[in-house]
């Protein structure tokens, strides 16, 4: 299914890690790392975030990422409505390979194309409400509320730590604790600096 | 084979008559057996049967029973024993090595075990079966399992590789072996994914996202880092094959600060040179310094080098690696490739640089480290790999760092304030004039690198004077370098004097004008350039001779009256003449040196024959070569009134040539790998299925019984000549396809390279046009904006050539 392929996984991630949009499709190829440190509840949390590809071709190579993720964006193009059409395959496919407790997040990207919309909000919306599904529409070319999907799923897996649903010391579902102790001195925000604080996984 | 014997009857039943059967013969009744019989206890003790003949006639088990055995991990899954017979046999047959029993059969052919795993992989569903058994818990059953896939990747690499990645969690259940609690199944699992992930990203992506890198370290501390066993080496050899050109596992390497948990291995033990250096703990910490390479090797991205070179300094790793050099007792083949390796880690950082170049050793007096350690590489005691090393770990200070770079020229400065202690510029002159050739090929490529793309430092260098002979006059180090061209007679200084003085004159006039100036210096050159000696490396002599006379012309201002710009034009025209020139250049850049050097920053010297050209040398001369051509073949007369911009712009113009040209190579490069691919496949395909015959006919052979069978003997030598024949075909297709793939690289790196060579230049050109209004030159209109015309149209043809895109360096 070449469907998903350029709804703008890549330039999501690009935007979120360097604050930069690529207007030419560079084709993943199986899968690329991404990650950022974030704060909350002002605790520093590094998110490590794996971009996979969306051609058909990658699909068993992709599947292997599911187990052991605590959270995903689920993508979709706004001007595109057959990516949308495919959306429950998609999501059956990972709910199937994944923790049950995996947070996903229905992302509809290139909002900024208003003109060429083919897959109205309102249908994203009640996409999401009816498979439990946190929701958002998102421009990884303006920036639009990039910052907030991935900060928000980031949260929810946050939260369902702090709820004991998820099992910190299981290393299978993408959650690692640092050393609690660490980055106090030496500005934690940078990358590799200090110790890793609790990391979800996207 | 008494015990084998009597082990057949209790399986079979005593022969009925006195006749003995054949050992095919027996094969096919045990695999009936297995095969056919309704009962447990037969199949299995027909699999142990058969295990036990399967080392000796592997040959006629794996033709005859390479399906039952196959079936049995399917059906018999539950009985572990039978499953276990099964899988060792599997084993036996497909095992790349050979054995013990086999030495006295010469026609089992010696890739038999590679034939056989194409057998069984013909089925991808047969991999799935094995890859199964690995949820066994059973030990025998799992461990056999693990071996029997080591095995086969052994033999199929890439194909099982591509099998596994197709199957849902097949990387993801070996690396949950890596967590058994039994050392041994531990232990054979990493072999296996050592194996699984050679040469693949994909598999070594998966492979990293399932925690490898956490496993892998806890296994190395648990095992007491260095000091540890073969086991250590093990996980560092996996960690390598994650790491190695694969930049996303560098990125999640450096963000899970794996960097930091390096650190331990590096620690040298304060009693270690009483206790001495096992040879497994000189293996281990050298797999470990790889490791640190990998991630900082020149060939990765900019970015990815930079961070990791900033975490390796703020975490101490760099501090640690200082020890180990400024420790007693460590093994030389570890302070070289620590050497190696510091110079990586500051290669190019501001930070680092800085910070090796005020680490002091502890010796007496105490010295800064870096000038130990070039102390050692204009010593001829100290081993040529060493030299070597400290010559690239210098470099690296000095690469990009203007301040480092005019630090050493400031030491040989008279104003120089410090007289008493040893200097590094003091060190390299005496290399430079010391009667060993390596010295002085070290002294003048390092001094050389004081000078890379840095205008200042080689107008500062020409105030250089020497004292040679107390009471006369001072010489220049500039007229000292090409006195001492004109008088030594050995190759490889005269190579590295050439490299020097090119150098240093490249891009800056008033050094043309001091080597004009020189007594001898021209004469000598129009000499070697214009000889026609025909040794291979004298070849490189006329050529860096006719490089360094067109840089005279090309960079010169008209100061000296006698070699003006034109003068020395005619000169090289009617002595050398303009054909023999240009065969001359390029005589260099065919050079088998010259293509080795260009490859990578770091020397490759096998042995000290090999050290005639750098890499940055090649670089210079790569990006002068077609100006200078250019400027040799202007018709005398002309003067511009702009020479630097008319310079600039035929660069331009020239690259942009290149440029199209190399992106049309590219095309028909890319076209033709494609073409031997495809033929490649058929042939492929074609050799698969005669092999697969030919195998089972031997087996045929075999259970037809000794007797004459002269047809099929005549038919399997028709066969295997028939085999070798189409190998060979492959070979060739596989070879030839590798070249071009070579080829193909090495113009994605020559595209990548004359791009950022033209960024350089468009900055320069800026530059220099901003100089020329400075200075109340009138630039016209045409001349402003046609270069950068070029440049935009150059890119717009890199965009388009979507195909084989090269992201410029960010
Ligand atoms: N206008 C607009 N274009 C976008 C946006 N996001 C992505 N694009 C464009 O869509 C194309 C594909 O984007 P990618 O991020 O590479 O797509 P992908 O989903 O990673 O594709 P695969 O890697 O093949 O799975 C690129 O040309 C982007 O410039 C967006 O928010 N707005
Ligand atoms: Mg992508």
């Amino acid at each position: 299914m070449l469907l998903f392929s350029g709804v703008g996984k890549s330039c999501l991630l690009l935007q979120f890690t360097d604050k930069r949009f690529q207007p030419v499709h560079d084709l993943t190829i199986g899968v690329e790392f991404g990650a950022r440190m974030i704060t909350i509840d002002g605790k520093q949390i590094k998110l490590q975030i794996w971009d996979t590809a969306g051609q058909e071709a990658f699909r068993s190579i992709t599947r292997s990422y599911y187990r052991g993720a605590a959270g995903a964006l689920l993508v979709y193009d706004i001007t595109r409505r057959d990516t949308f059409n495919h959306l429950t395959t998609w999501l059956e496919d990972a709910r199937q390979h994944s923790n049950s407790n995996m947070v996903i997040m229905l992302i509809g990207n290139k909002s900024d194309l208003e003109s060429r919309r083919e897959v109205k909000k309102e249908e994203g919306e009640a996409f999401a409400r009816e498979h439990g599904l946190v929701f958002m529409e998102t421009s990884a070319k303006t920036a639009a509320n990039v910052e907030e999907a991935f900060i928000n799923t980031a949260k929810e897996i946050y939260e369902k730590i702090q709820e004991g649903v998820f099992d910190i010391n299981n290393e299978a579902n993408g959650i690692k604790i640092g050393p609690q102790h660490g980055g106090a001195g030496s500005g934690g925000g940078a990358p590799g600096a200090g110790g890793a604080p609790p990391g979800g996984c996207c | 084979m008494d015990f084998l014997k009597s082990g057949l009857k209790t399986v079979l039943g005593a022969p009925e008559t006195g006749q003995q059967p054949s050992v095919a013969e027996t094969v096919e009744r045990l695999v009936e057996r297995a095969s056919n019989s309704t009962l447990l206890e037969d199949r299995r003790d027909a699999c142990r049967a058969l295990k036990a003949m399967s080392r000796k006639y592997r040959l006629e088990v794996g033709a005859q029973g390479l399906d039952t055995l196959r079936q049995i991990l399917e059906l018999d899954r539950a009985d572990n024993e039978t499953v276990n017979y099964a899988l060792d046999t599997l084993n036996n047959i497909v095992s790349p090595s050979q054995f013990e029993e086999e030495e006295d059969k010469p026609h089992i052919p010696m890739n038999i075990g590679d034939q056989f795993t194409e057998m069984f992989i013909k089925d991808p569903h047969n991999i799935q079966l094995v890859l199964d058994l690995l949820d066994e818990y059973d030990f025998r059953v799992r461990l056999s399992a693990v071996q029997l896939l080591v095995s086969v990747l052994t033999n199929r690499t890439k194909d099982i590789q591509e099998i596994i990645l197709d199957k849902p969690m097949g990387v993801s259940k070996m690396m949950d072996l890596l967590a058994d609690t039994r050392e041994v199944i531990r232990n054979e699992t990493l072999l296996l994914l050592i194996k699984l992930t050679k040469g693949n990203a994909n598999i070594q992506k998966i492979v990293a996202f399932e925690n490898a890198f956490d496993r892998l370290f806890e296994i190395v501390s648990s095992e007491g880092y260095s000091d540890g066993g073969i086991i250590v080496e093990d996980c560092l050899l996996l960690m390598l094959n994650l790491l190695k050109n694969n930049s996303s596992n560098i990125n999640f390497f450096k963000e899970g600060s794996y960097i930091q948990k390096m650190l331990p291995m590096f620690n040298i033990p304060e009693n270690s040179e009483e206790v001495g250096w096992s040879s497994q703990k000189v293996v281990n910490v050298h797999c470990m310094l790889q490791l640190v390479r990998t991630l900082v090797s020149p060939s990765n991205s900019i970015q990815i080098i930079s961070s990791c070179q900033k975490i390796m300094k703020n975490v101490g790793l760099l501090d640690a690696l200082c020890n180990i050099l400024m420790a007693s007792g460590v093994p030389a083949d570890i302070l070289t490739e620590t050497i190696n390796t510091v110079g990586e880690v500051v290669r190019g950082d501001a930070t680092n640089q800085e910070f090796i170049g005020n680490v002091i050793a502890p010796s007496y007096p105490p010295r800064p480290a870096i000038i130990v350690l070039l102390m050692s590489m204009v010593n001829e005691k100290q081993p040529f790999a060493l030299r070597c090393a400290v010559l690239y770990c210098f470099q690296c200070y000095l690469y990009h760092n203007e301040i480092s770079q005019s630090n050493l020229v400031q030491t040989l400065l008279p104003s120089s304030s410090d007289v008493s202690s040893l200097t590094s510029g003091q060190i390299l002159c005496g290399g430079l004039f010391s009667s060993d050739v390596l010295s002085n090929w070290f002294s003048a490529v390092a001094l050389k690198h004081a000078l890379i793309d840095n205008l200042t430092q080689k107008e500062q260098a020409l105030r250089v004077l020497l004292a040679t002979n107390i009471g006369s006059t001072p010489v220049s180090l500039l007229h000292q370098c090409t006195l001492l061209l004109q008088q030594t007679t050995k190759l490889q200084s005269k190579v590295a004097l050439l490299m020097l003085l090119s150098t240093w004159t490249a891009g800056c006039p008033p050094a043309v004008a001091a080597f004009l100036g020189a007594p001898g210096g021209v004469p000598l050159l129009v000499h070697h350039a214009g000889s026609n000696e025909h040794d291979d490396n004298e070849c490189l002599l006329q050529g860096l001779s006719a490089f360094l006379l067109a840089i005279c012309i090309h960079f010169n201002d008209d100061s000296v009256a006698s070699y003006s710009r034109d003068g020395l034009r005619q000169l090289l025209v009617k002595r050398i003449g303009v054909e023999t020139f240009v065969a001359k250049l390029s005589d260099v850049s065919r050079h088998e040196l010259y293509n080795k050097a260009a490859k990578h920053p770091q020397m490759r010297a096998a042995s000290p024959a090999d050290l005639l050209l750098d890499y940055e040398f090649c670089k210079l001369f790569k990006s002068l070569e077609g100006p200078l051509i250019e400027s040799v073949c202007q018709t005398p007369g002309r003067s511009s009134p702009e020479p630097q911009l008319e310079q600039y712009k035929s660069l331009i113009r020239q690259q942009d040539a290149r440029l199209q040209e190399l992106v049309q190579q590219l095309e028909t490069v890319t076209a033709h790998a494609q073409q031997l691919q495809s033929a490649l496949n058929d042939s492929q395909a074609a050799n698969s299925l005669l092999r697969d015959e030919n195998t089972l006919l031997k087996a045929q052979v075999g259970s037809s019984g000794t007797d004459g069978t002269h047809e099929h003997e005549e038919r399997i030598r028709q066969l295997t000549e028939e085999v070798r024949r189409m190998k060979e075909e492959l070979e060739g297709a596989r070879r030839s396809q590798e070249r071009s793939r070579e080829e193909l690289d090495k113009m994605r790196r020559d595209q990548n390279d004359l791009l950022e060579l033209l960024d350089d230049q468009d900055v320069k050109l800026n530059e220099y046009k901003m100089r020329l209004i400075n200075l109340g030159q009138a630039v016209d209109e045409d001349n402003v904006v046609e270069p950068e015309d070029n440049l935009s149209s150059v890119n717009n043809k890199i965009v388009d050539g979507k195909d084989y895109i090269v992201t410029p360096p960010l």
